[in-house]
């Protein structure tokens, strides 16, 4: 019995394959507490949906849609604009001084809710000076590589 | 005495601004200690080691002390942790007491960090040492350890646990790295991954993307409404602030820091708990707890003191083990990281400098944060009043240095910032939790390490049972961990049975509720 207990618990890896022990022990774990999930939670939620006590996330829950999406939009766009205007000049972070400045500026424009004449100069005007200080500070008092 | 000679004019003028930063984003509702110490990381790219705590330090006090403020004068808590110091703070702010309220809860909050920097100056190296001699299998159980906290303190065991796990595992992708005594090879991805992914994610874009980008998102969901422009602030004078009030009031606002430091020690656990912990053992105890919720100064000191505390407390198992106790420390591991410090056991002995840097950034970054809120507090209260569209495209900005900056100019990392906000807003939706997966990203690399090198040496799983009697003890603080979590899910099922039995008109409202994300 102790030595069938010690064989069972005994284990050799084999280093050219060690890289895949671990995960797959977690693997495992993961699949095992997903059914667990699946049984305790999930399925008691989905009933309560149907009887149209709760909404699902994400996609039953109100949003704006507008802001959201445009958020996401604007932020890829950022980081994808961002690379290709650096490429152009390189080593000077100028690619992130433009394109940040059309980026805050639009993302404010996007929040703002009221257009007031106040607001908008606000908008420009901190969608000028915060990415310019930003660069200022980090690019050429601290030589921080930026884009 | 030899670090005195390290500090200079700069890293206190450094150590104060963080606190002022701090201050500000824990008082704006939604931003958080965490995304002011991820925003300011570009700075310390640039500074020194030292500087650069005195910075972080700065920031992460701050930050913590920073949410009082919206939750007193506008009953919204600014940091989840001082979720408990509206329940007292809010109707005094409505009698006019605004600025009484605000100068109790700094007084607790200040008393409340120092306490805990003393425990942590004098435990840390204790931890350290004794943890020193522990070999890779007891390194393992720790984590575990850790995880199974985690886990047993989230709002279900099973979702924590999985939270975790998923962090392990997008811990995992990238190469089992040969200096780790690995054999290099890429798992868990498609070859054309390699080229961006052979080293797995970076830390820091991740817990920016997580922390910073995600909170934008459930922002932006909302439609980024500011809201709270029309709220009148009152802060009048009201005057009625004095000493006194803390007569009698010494044993609570001990206690509540032990508390707060004790709850910081375990890691993952948001600052919430540790507020809410103290505010009910205050009102179970006092004599007096009828005032409770009704704008009681004791409520203030339990909710205040307890939640800075927490400061001082996360920082003992950062810094003896390694292990970050909550979501802020685990955005300064990066940063300590990036600094050239491997925290962990080895840390304290080898680093006296270093970490008397460290007490002395902290203490005085506490000090600053008592002056600066206790005599400024009126302009700081206007903070609150930053709209989110000036704000939000900023932060977002600077998560980009951030990113960018980290690893010399790769646009990979920007992109990772990205991946997470968004994955982080997916888990945060579906009723996951972001601190277990987060710890577990952290420590999940180190787990494989520890564990597979443990089962190469001995060839037996036994051996994480057999190994020393620490393993033992480990064990079974880890069973207890696992029966402390059941044996509360059983009573909180049972306590709502008994609710739903007793009201039986308004079932739905209770079980209504879903997960509470904390993450702070």
């Amino acid at each position: 019995m102790e030595s069938g207990l010690s064989s069972l618990l005994s284990v050799s890896i084999d280093f050219e394959t060690s890289h895949l022990f671990f995960p797959r022990i977690i693997h495992w774990i993961m699949a095992g507490l997903f059914v667990l999930i699946l049984m305790t939670k999930v399925a008691p939620f989905m009933a309560s949906v149907k009887r149209g006590e709760r909404t699902l996330p994400i996609v039953g829950e109100a949003r704006d849609n507008f802001r959201f999406i445009g958020t996401l939009v604007l932020i890829a766009a950022y980081f994808y604009f961002m690379a290709v205007v650096g490429d152009m000049f390189p080593y000077t972070g100028y690619g992130f001084l433009l394109v940040s400045m059309v980026f805050v500026l639009l993302m404010s424009l996007l929040y703002l809710h009221d257009w007031t004449k106040k607001a908008l100069t606000i908008v420009v005007v901190n969608a000028i000076v915060a990415p310019s200080l930003a660069w200022f500070v980090l690019a050429k008092l601290f030589t921080i590589t930026l884009p | 005495m030899e670090f005195l000679s390290l500090l200079d004019i700069t890293f206190f003028l450094l150590a104060g601004f963080g606190a002022l930063v701090g201050i500000i984003f824990g008082a704006i509702p939604g931003m958080t200690a965490t995304m002011a110490v991820a925003v300011c990381l570009p700075l310390t790219y640039a500074l020194g080691l030292h500087h650069g705590l005195a910075l972080l330090l700065g920031l992460y006090v701050g930050g913590i002390s920073g949410g009082m403020v919206p939750a007193v004068l506008l009953n919204i808590p600014g940091t989840p942790s001082s979720i408990t110091t509206t329940f007292d703070g809010y109707p005094m702010a409505q009698k006019g007491e605004g600025e009484k309220a605000l100068k109790i809860c700094v007084i607790a909050s200040v008393v409340g960090g120092l306490i805990s920097a003393a425990i942590l100056f004098l435990f840390a190296p204790l931890l350290a040492d004794f943890s020193i001699k522990f070999s890779y299998v007891e390194k393992f159980l720790i984590i575990l350890l850790a995880l199974s906290v985690i886990a047993s303190l989230s709002s279900s065991m099973l979702i924590g646990i999985f939270s975790g796990v998923i962090g392990i595992w997008l811990s995992l992708i990238g190469d089992y790295s040969i200096s780790d005594g690995g054999n290099g090879k890429t798992r868990l991805m498609f070859d054309f991954m390699e080229p961006y992914l052979f080293e797995g994610f970076s830390l820091l874009p991740v817990l920016i993307g997580v922390f910073g980008i995600s909170t934008i998102l459930l922002e932006a969901e909302k439609g980024a409404k500011s809201g709270l422009v029309n709220e009148r602030i009152k802060i009048s004078k009201g005057g009625g602030f004095s000493l006194s009030i803390f007569n009698g009031r010494l044993t609570n606002l001990v206690r509540s820091s032990f508390i707060g430091t004790f709850v910081g020690m375990l890691p993952g656990v948001g600052g919430s708990a540790a507020s809410v912990l103290a505010y009910t053992q205050e009102k179970n105890l006092t004599r007096d707890s009828s005032q409770m919720g009704k704008g009681a100064p004791q409520g203030l000191i339990a909710s205040e003191s307890a939640n800075n505390a927490l400061t001082g407390g996360a920082l003992i198992p950062l810094l003896s083990l390694g292990i970050p106790g909550d979501s802020t420390t685990a955005v300064l591991i990066g940063a300590f990281t990036l600094q050239g410090i491997q925290v962990g056991p080895l840390f304290i002995p080898e680093n006296t400098e270093t970490w008397y840097v460290m007490m002395t950034a902290l203490v005085f970054a506490n000090i600053v944060m008592f002056f600066l809120m206790f005599y400024a507090i009126k302009y700081i209260a206007k903070v609150v009043m930053v709209p989110k569209h000036i704000l939000f495209p900023i932060i977002v900005m600077m998560c980009v240095v951030g990113a960018y900056a980290i690893n010399y100019g790769i646009m990979f990392d920007v992109w990772t910032l990205l991946i997470f906000g968004i994955l982080g807003y997916l888990v945060q939706k579906i009723g996951l939790e972001v601190a277990p997966l987060i710890i577990g990203f952290i420590l999940g690399s180190q787990a494989e390490v520890y564990f597979v090198k443990s089962l190469e040496s001995f060839g037996t799983f036994s051996i994480f049972f057999t190994k020393s009697p620490i393993a033992m003890v480990l064990w079974g603080l880890i069973v207890a961990s696992v029966m402390f979590a059941i044996v509360m899910g059983f009573k909180s099922r049972a306590r709502q049975k008994m609710e739903l039995t007793q009201v039986t008109g308004s079932t739905r409202t209770a079980s209504g509720k879903g997960h509470e994300t904390d993450n702070d």
